[in-house]
């Protein structure tokens, strides 16, 4: 087995290689009928064939393979027809901007055609050159396909762009498709009543894939083809461990426990890299251990790990902050809860009795986790002690918490048990 | 392409430092006792083999085992997902990380660090990694690029920088350090998604984006739900963990085992960071040593013993400090000898609360009664101040004390309530001015034999006291004494509030032998 472990990393940079490619995640789509990505080219290739102006919205939640969709289409329609289309890329977390939005399409434009681009440009030079590019396009019969990812970022403020695109499509000379991407369903809602009336309502919805999808995705993305440059022999060995894997029962019910949580594609991908990554490099192929760790390094509650990092004052001092909100008190502060603490102290008279200012550190700590915070924004220049703090674990949490941590004190326990059954 | 191939070490102050000099940040390097509690393991890289290299980096991140093997997987070869370090402070993120960039195979082409917490604004970071990754400019001329501010332009200059990068396939990783901080920064949940949002935005399957955050991943979730990275989870060290780090580098570890088995479980009770623990311990440590005559010696079970009872009262009085700043005198009083410091440490060992009677500072006498008259300004109620300091000195309130029904004694709880959690009040100058008047006259006696015997103006005694009180007013507000508020729009002077704590102000009044409880109104 000398030689296994340069083989099992050549494989594996392949599979990582696989993974991260969004184009060849998706590539199944291109021979099933009736999905998503044949419905938007028939229509994107119908209108650039028929010469008409288009619109299209599509929705979905995040990593559902939309913008994946969208580049393949784009691909299949740039061998298709190579001189007849151009694309014209925007996002809305970069160009929401009106301006900003407009300079970038002029620019874009600019590349396309071979122009000379003027950073000096105003927005009204840029707005105009945009709508005579539109006209001369549309003489010239090449589509200009507007992709907007994260659509619903444009439909903020006064929609200056979305309309004035939208307005000059309504023209005949014109031949253009927008194609809006966005994770929000409710995308074109948000529109103004004359952006939505020039706006035809296309609408692709793109949803979680079913577990039968998601197995056949999973066996498209780790089985190894043929013809990957690895000896035949691995491959062989690797894809039959791999088919015994996938038909085990345990491995449905990883896949099925992955997909109760989240079960879009991005998630699924990055559990099957986790697993890839953690390879066993000795034997050279995936194991079922490997996708047991990658589930359980998935599944992890933060909130539980950082409470399980405290130590025994910071508990404490959550019991105390937990005791005064069971005690019904509508807020409170550090000194209420110091109050809580040194009658705690008192009456048990246990070895952790410390004085406020490493009470206070303590505190501080808890901020810094995230733990608990400060109920409101006022009072800024209040000192730290008096402003109204609040609890952000719920009581299942903590006596969870309380019950898995090995040193917490008896007394502890007591305390907070106490409360809840009296 | 001649671009050395060795990465870029970017620790965080190097990293500062090659950003933009015309930046406004001025990167300040962490402190330093984490650093030196772990030594930085030199070794030379070239011609090892994976395996010892894998050894090396375990061996420089004591109780990170499972992270780090974590990380050089989910790294290591180039294109990869995003990565999400988060773990508390003090639990060795950026270590491990930074560790793991220099570590991992195919060396990464370059690596651009970015602490978010020393590059105060979007511009600043746009810069330092533009800066970073793109070569120093040759000629001075063409130095002066233009900055971007836009985060369309920054992306489309970031694209461009990194596609000339990983043109052969080399990898480039990007590191974003405290991203925490960006979530308080103004418009910081848009920069946030930008930057979460980098690996869709720019499509360049050779960029690595690792993030490192103390907040965790649920943290950053927004509201039309961004792209989560895998993340990676740093505990923060078991008990037995900070002891191995702990007895990195010390020349007699039999010595520092035994000190450590003595006072490193009750301080880790106290707080579990490491950096604390290790200012906390290190005087001790010193004390500890204090009976050893040979420092190289090992210690036997008597000796250990002995040296227990000796830092025992020391052990008690370090878990109730937050700060141990030795003050000039104790210090003379440690090199005198430890007759001095045993009676101290007996009094303080005796009073539980460490109520050391004595004032730390050096305040003068009537800066010391304006800050009592602050106190009590904050405490008590404005309507009381006649029935306190009435002519006989509020000495005979208790006339006016009626039986208490049951709605009263809860109505006095609800304000005892209000009270903790109004905290102290605020009180105009004028008001302040009149309490200190009081309590002064009321002293006069004890201030007779300071005043000087050729004062013109000695018909009262506090006429001494009086001069200058705006100065030393000033004076405890900047040292944080008192606090000054903004000016009230309606009354339109400043008004004050008072800082200190009972526990102070009680230490004052001793040290002035003001009788202070008798003025504070008790519920």
């Amino acid at each position: 087995m000398a030689a296994a472990a340069p083989v099992a990393s050549q494989a594996q940079a392949v599979l990582r290689g696989r993974l991260c490619d969004p184009g060849f995640v998706h590539s199944a789509l291109r021979s099933s009928p009736d999905t998503n990505y044949s419905k938007l080219k028939y229509l994107v290739a119908s209108s650039v064939s028929e010469a008409c102006n288009n619109s299209v919205l599509l929705l979905g939640p995040r990593g559902c393979g939309k913008a994946a969709v969208v580049d393949m289409v784009l691909e299949d329609l740039k061998k298709e027809h190579p001189d007849a289309i151009s694309v014209i890329r925007l996002n809305g977390m970069l160009h929401s901007d009106d301006n900003c939005a407009t300079k970038e399409i002029a620019r874009q434009l600019c590349l396309e055609h071979q122009l000379s681009f003027s950073k000096m440009a105003s927005s009204d030079d840029n707005t105009e050159f945009i709508i005579d590019m539109l006209r001369e396009c549309g003489l010239a019969h090449k589509t200009i396909l507007f992709i907007l990812e994260e659509f619903d970022l444009f439909a903020q403020g006064k929609q200056r762009l979305l309309y004035s695109l939208l307005d000059a499509m309504q023209s005949l000379t014109s031949q253009a498709v927008v194609i809006g991407v966005s994770c929000r369903l409710d995308a074109d809602q948000l529109l103004e009543k004359r952006v939505r009336s020039r706006f035809s309502h296309r609408k692709l919805l793109f949803v979680p894939s079913s577990l039968e999808d998601t197995q056949r995705l999973v066996e498209h993305l780790l089985i190894l083809a043929n013809d990957s440059g690895l000896p035949a022999k691995y491959i062989m060995d690797y894809n039959s461990r791999l088919t015994n894997i996938f038909s085990d029962k345990k491995f449905k019910g990883i896949l099925n426990s992955l997909m109760d949580a989240d079960a879009t594609t991005s998630n699924i991908l990055r559990f099957l890299f986790r697993a890839v990554s953690y390879m066993d490099m000795e034997s050279g192929f995936l194991s079922m251990e490997s996708f047991v760790k990658a589930l359980s390094s998935m599944q992890r509650q933060p909130k539980m790990d950082s409470l399980q990092d405290l130590s025994i004052l910071e508990l404490y001092i959550l019991v105390c902050m937990h005791r005064l909100e069971d005690k019904e008190q509508s807020s409170y502060n550090f000194t209420s809860i110091m109050k809580e603490y040194r009658s705690i102290q008192d009456a048990y008279k246990t070895s952790d009795k410390y004085t406020s200012t490493v009470c206070f550190r303590a505190f501080e700590h808890l901020l810094d986790r995230e733990l608990i915070s400060f109920g409101d924004n006022r009072g800024r220049n209040q000192a730290l002690e008096y402003r109204p703090v609040k609890l952000l674990v719920s009581s299942r949490e903590l006596a969870q918490s309380l019950k898995l941590n090995t040193t917490c004190p008896a007394v502890l326990q007591k305390l907070f048990d106490r409360e809840r059954y009296m | 392409m001649s671009q050395p191939v060795t990465p870029r070490r970017t620790t965080r102050s190097s990293a500062g430092s090659a950003s933009d000099p015309a930046s406004p940040s001025k990167s300040r390097p962490k402190s330093t006792p984490r650093r030196q509690l772990i030594p930085a393991a030199s070794k030379e890289e070239e011609g090892e083999d994976e395996r010892s290299a894998i050894n090396a980096l375990l061996e420089a991140l004591p109780g990170r085992r499972a992270q780090a093997s974590d990380l050089l997987r989910l790294l290591a070869p180039a294109p990869a997902l995003p990565l999400l370090l988060y773990g508390g402070a003090a639990t060795g993120k950026t270590r491990a990380l930074l560790l793991a960039l220099r570590h991992i195979r195919p060396r990464p082409r370059r690596v651009a660090y970015a602490a978010l917490r020393s590059l105060p604004s979007p511009r600043a970071l746009f810069a330092s990694l533009l800066s970073q990754l793109s070569p120093p400019p040759s000629s001075s001329a063409s130095s002066r690029q233009r900055v971007p501010d836009k985060p369309s332009d920054f992306v489309a200059a970031l694209r461009d920088a990194l596609a000339s990068l990983c043109a052969q396939g080399e990898a480039v990783y990007l590191v974003f350090d405290n991203l925490e901080v960006v979530r308080s920064w103004d418009k910081g949940g848009q920069l946030l998604a930008l930057i979460l949002r980098l690996h869709d935005l720019l499509r360049l399957p050779q960029v690595v984006l690792v993030y490192v955050s103390s907040a965790t991943p649920d943290a950053y979730y927004s509201m039309t739900g961004s792209v989560e990275p895998n993340h990676i989870y740093f505990p923060d060290y078991a008990v037995d963990e900070v002891r191995d780090i702990l007895m990195r580098g010390h020349s007699n570890p039999k010595l520092y085992t035994s000190f450590l088995s003595v006072a490193l479980k009750p301080l880790f009770r106290v707080t579990r960071r490491v950096d604390e623990l290790g200012a906390a311990l290190e005087p001790l440590f010193r004390r500890y040593c204090e009976p050893l005559g040979d420092l190289k010696a090992v210690p036997d079970e008597s000796t250990k013993r002995r040296l227990f009872e000796h830092i025992q009262p020391h052990l008690a009085v370090a878990l109730n400090e937050t700060f141990s700043v030795p003050m000039r005198a104790s210090v003379d009083q440690c090199k005198d000898g430890n007759s001095g410091v045993k009676a101290s440490t007996k009094r303080q060992f005796g009073s539980r609360d460490s109520l050391s009677t004595e004032l730390e500072f050096h305040m003068s006498v009537s800066a010391k009664y304006l800050l009592l008259s602050a106190f009590l300004a904050s405490r008590n109620l404005a309507t009381l101040d006649a029935a306190l300091f009435d002519s006989t000195g509020g000495s005979d309130n208790h006339k006016r004390k009626r039986k208490s029904s049951q709605a009263s004694m809860n109505m006095k709880d609800t304000m005892v309530e209000e009270m903790l959690m109004k905290g102290p009040g605020t009180f105009p100058l004028e008001r302040l001015l009149a309490i200190f008047q009081c309590i002064t006259s009321v002293s006069e006696d004890a201030l007779n034999d300071v005043e000087c015997p050729d004062s013109m103006m000695n018909g009262s005694g506090m006429t001494g006291l009086m001069s200058d009180v705006l100065l030393q007013l000033s004076t405890l507000c900047n040292s944080n004494f008192l606090s000054k508020s903004r000016s009230c729009p309606l009354e339109g002077a400043a008004r004050y509030r008072s800082n200190i704590d009972e526990d102070l102000a009680l230490k004052v009044a001793r040290s002035v032998s003001f009788p202070l409880s008798k003025y504070i109104y008790r519920r």
